[in-house]
């Protein structure tokens, strides 16, 4: 397997061009995953029901929190790269952990979020519109859940196995994923939160 | 005997108790079979952890044309049931059930795996390259696809068919009207078979993009790869609409969801519309490769190159575009406004003008070549008269005001067979004659195969073309009987005559294989054809790793230069190959699949949750799994290069 | 200590703070629905560039062609998909 040392680790060979090429190709799909469940979001969104609307029920605190948990999260993954690419293997991996745990402080919000909403007769057969506010937050929570693993493992496996052109591409690849996560987010927090406290 | 109560089908008939019967007789003769001829060992090793692109590409094409055969067997008995009025073979219930088979079968289940064979079989060998980008994604591709596969073809003898029709539109396929776990075999089969194409997808544009032969430029790319290319990127951004649209079905129907529901303001035409934003795309998905194999086979039998390179890829290109801008067309009497109706309108007649002009290259590569009537030749001229009949109507179709007379009749029946039989079905039938010798190493009865393709071509029409007219006369479509006085007897029964020739044209398309097994000669060599890419530069049977020395290309037709002008093809010396691992675990992780979507079809939420934590634990043995394939040595290379008499050094 | 911190990422994650409070200006000031939709679609299209490009790295390899062509076939799909999703399910619907 030919290296190339002029490149960053994570692009070295040329499998892992095509990992990390693949994985933004996946991107694209996702994009249109969740670009579907919006669709579906702002067809249902004032279909209503007997129950409640997001106005009755979203509170500003908790997304907020959510929102700088993620944001931050995001941001000291880019760090950890980073501190991939200086080499520093403590640095890298105390980043790492920092990020899953703003990543569970936000599923931990989240969780919350929809304890209160069930207590307050928002469930997930209460209305088309919550049916669909739960899926879109559930499936965007969902992939953060199944980030947060595939974090861990890697977290293990540079800790095991150091920074090798194998592991330096799957934590590229999977801060790929965790910077998506926040893109997404972003849509979330503004079009459905904040449109959804804005509306008249 | 309560608990196994659900698993009975709720209508049963003798037809479906013969079926469980022969269902069972099979497993238990192949099991037997294996055990006997000692072959357990040997489909494990060479077959079910297999990585290699041919071999996955064979296994698809095996697997659809056995989906062929279900699906057609349920386009005879319903072209029987109405060949006559108010006839008695098939009850209401049952024609619903075999109708809504019928369209799921045959689009994921037969013709989706037949394209994949084909782009599995042919674009690393026409990209020059030793594998696709991802190999374990590849199989865990497929056998994502067999296990929903498995999981649909069940469906008839436990638990109960899906009876929804092909696009299963709520609210008849809720809970109220559809009380059977049919129609949750439908949302999770259809669901986890999409998983798999979608990794497809990202698998060949990765590999197409960056697994070219040295000089092997986008615009130098045979036509076959063009569209695969294309296709997997309709792939990729259309099945996660399908992803998001059966999530919702499925939680509907076992979580009470209100996405598609008649009260607390669901919606039900929501459905229709998610369905048909992947539904239109995904013809598109079937019919792109279908272009691209009589973009292959046309230059090849003519004599002639391509006509019109260039303004050929650029339609693709911007096929695939547009269709995802005309799915409305697909409801247009659903209530929404004139205005509505009429943008989409104007953007599916549009799209008619790209396929026009590949018409008119594919006539021109024609004009003035020197043509070979062999049988992919006759699918090919076939294919352009009938395709253009079936694109016609459907611009007729897509007239809005117009449609709201053709909507859901025979005439729409009509039109869609029109463009899939003679587009998608000629062309991979076409496409097995053409690349049947470079996958197993002989060729297919020349004779045979035109008796099948004669019976194909004038049974498919005078099963079809009579519909067009019923449909206009006012047939509605999956309507079980009618009765005499309508009138559309005698025409209905000339239909049935059509749909019998055709079964007699797959008969005779599977003597044609048989009796090439036992009678054709073997060695026929790599370019049985004259042909002009670079898939013909391999030997018969093709190495594993396919090309010993990675080809040089500087034209659009490599092959045919190195062979007439003189071209050199592969440069320099062997250099020991890195090939990959075969692994279990594909299989393994999708026949956990399988188990998970069966515990989900019948609610069986402890086996769910356990077979899901089997899936998560596939994937993290996959994240914590060293594996760096192995190398084949030069010894080695020379050794089988030799064996084939290949260009030695 | 310093080369921990790289100043391309710093500057982005202010930016990306400074667009959420952009955004969360039109629910505390009651703004209307237009100026409030515009100020929601660009904060919230500008804050996705800055992911992709600052901290993605969108731009490195010479994949970025088709990395971009992607993101932006994907995108204006799904653009497609949203808007005509609520033309013929809601706003196509009065004659």
């Amino acid at each position: 397997m030919k290296v190339d040392h002029s490149q960053p680790l994570e692009y070295s060979t040329e499998q892992n061009r095509l990992n990390i090429l693949g994985f933004w190709i996946f991107l694209g799909a996702e994009i249109m995953l969740f670009g579907t469940l919006f669709t579906s979001y702002f067809t249902l969104v004032d279909r209503t029901g007997d129950g409640p609307t997001g106005v009755e029920i979203f509170e500003i605190f908790p997304v907020l929190m959510e929102t700088f948990l993620l944001l931050t999260s995001s941001f000291v993954i880019g760090l950890g790269i980073h501190a991939m690419r200086l080499g520093n293997k403590k640095a890298m991996l105390t980043f790492f952990a920092i990020t899953l745990l703003l990543g569970l402080g936000f599923l931990g919000f989240e969780i919350d979020e929809f304890i209160v909403y069930y207590h307050e007769g928002a469930t997930l057969q209460t209305s088309a519109f919550t049916s669909m506010l739960f899926t879109t937050l559930g499936t965007h929570g969902a992939h953060v859940t199944l980030g947060f693993f595939w974090g861990l493992f890697i977290i293990i496996q540079v800790a095991k196995r150091g920074i090798t052109p194998e592991t330096a591409n799957k934590s590229f690849i999977f801060s790929l994923y965790w910077h998506f996560l926040d893109v997404v987010w972003i849509f979330i927090f503004t079009f459905i939160y904040l449109e959804g406290m804005t509306r008249v | 005997m309560g608990y196994f109560a659900k698993f009975a089908v709720p209508h049963p008939s003798p037809a479906i108790y013969a079926s469980m019967i022969a269902i069972g007789v099979t497993v238990f003769l192949v099991i037997f079979g294996l055990t006997y001829f000692k072959k357990w060992v040997y489909l494990w090793s060479e077959w079910i952890t297999t990585v290699d692109h041919k071999k996955i590409g064979t296994m698809y094409l095996i697997a659809a044309l056995l989906m062929l055969f279900r699906g057609g067997v349920d386009a005879l008995m319903m072209r029987a049931q109405t060949a006559v009025p108010d006839n008695k073979l098939l009850d209401s219930q049952h024609y619903n059930e075999v109708f809504s088979a019928h369209g799921v079968i045959m689009i994921i289940f037969m013709a989706m795996p037949y394209i994949m064979a084909f782009m599995n079989i042919v674009v690393p060998l026409q990209i020059g390259a030793r594998d696709v980008a991802f190999p374990r994604l590849n199989a865990i591709s497929f056998w994502l696809f067999f296990m929903g596969a498995m999981l649909f073809n069940i469906s008839f003898v436990i638990g109960g068919s899906p009876d929804a029709g092909w696009s299963s539109y709520f609210p008849l396929a809720d809970n109220e009207f559809s009380p059977s776990v049919g129609t949750n075999y439908y949302m999770i089969a259809i669901q986890i078979a999409g998983i798999g194409t979608l990794m497809t997808g990202i698998n060949f544009i990765t590999t197409i993009l960056r697994m070219r032969a040295p000089g092997m430029t986008l615009m130098r790319m045979p036509m076959f790869t063009w569209s695969a290319f294309v296709t997997s990127i309709i792939i990729i951004f259309a099945f996660p609409v399908l992803t998001i649209a059966l999530l919702m079905g499925t939680m509907d129907r076992l979580f009470d969801t209100k996405f598609f529901a008649t009260t607390d303001g669901g919606m039900d035409m929501l459905w229709a519309n998610l369905f048909w934003v992947w539904g239109h795309p995904e013809v598109y998905i079937l019919i792109l490769p279908a272009f691209g194999i009589f973009s292959e086979i046309i230059p090849t039998f003519a004599r002639r190159n391509i006509y019109g390179y260039k303004s050929m890829v650029i339609s693709m290109v911007v096929i695939s575009l547009y269709s995802f801008f005309v799915w409305t067309h697909h409801f247009f009497t659903m209530g929404q406004t004139a205005y509505v109706n009429s943008i989409f309108s104007i953007t599916t007649m549009v799209i008619a003008v790209p396929t026009g002009i590949k018409i008119f290259n594919w006539l021109l590569t024609m004009w003035k070549g020197r043509i070979r009537f062999t049988v992919p030749m006759l699918y090919s001229i076939a294919f352009i008269p009938l395709f253009t009949v079936g694109g016609v109507t459907g611009v007729m179709l897509a007239m809005s005001a117009a449609d709201y007379q053709y909507h859901n009749t025979m005439f729409l029946v009509a039109h869609f067979h029109n463009v899939i039989i003679p587009g998608v079905a000629f062309a991979v039938l076409a496409g097995s004659t053409y690349y049947w010798p470079k996958i197993f190493g002989f060729m297919l009865n020349e004779r045979i195969g035109k008796w099948a393709f004669w019976f194909l071509t004038i049974g498919f029409s005078l099963a079809f073309f009579p519909m067009y007219i019923t449909g206009l006369d006012g047939q509605a479509r999956r309507m079980y009987t009618y009765s005499e006085a309508t009138g559309y007897g005698p025409l209905n029964f000339v239909s049935f005559i059509g749909t019998a020739c055709m079964t007699i044209s797959f008969i005779l398309i599977v003597y044609t294989i048989y009796y090439s097994i036992r009678h054709s000669p073997r060695h026929v060599g790599g370019d049985p054809w004259d042909a002009r890419s670079l898939e013909w530069a391999t030997h018969n049977p093709v190495p594993e790793y396919n090309f010993a020395i990675i080809p040089q290309v500087d034209s659009r037709e490599p092959f045919w230069d190195a062979k007439y002008k003189g071209h050199e093809l592969f440069k320099g010396d062997y250099k020991k190959i890195h090939m990959p691992n075969n692994s279990g675990v594909p299989f393994i992780m999708s026949a956990i699949f399988f188990v998970f979507g069966f515990a989900l079809v019948f609610s069986m939420w402890i086996l769910a949750v356990i077979s899901l934590i089997g899936i998560f634990i596939c994937m993290a043995h996959r994240s914590f799994e060293i594996d760096h394939g192995h190398y084949i040595s030069v010894e080695e290379i020379k050794e089988t290069e030799v064996k084939m008499g290949g260009n030695h050094k | 200590m310093r080369e921990l911190f790289p100043a391309k990422q710093v500057w982005g994650f202010i930016l990306s703070l400074v667009l959420t409070a952009a955004a969360l200006l039109v629910y505390f000031f009651n703004m209307s629905r237009t100026i409030g939709m515009t100020i929601f679609i660009v904060t919230a299209f500008i804050q996705a560039s800055v992911q992709l490009v600052v901290f993605m790295h969108a731009r490195e390899t010479d994949d970025s062609k088709s990395i971009f062509a992607n993101i932006y076939y994907a995108i204006l799909i799904a653009l497609v998909t949203i808007f005509g999703t609520l033309l013929c399910m809601l706003w196509g619907w009065k004659y």
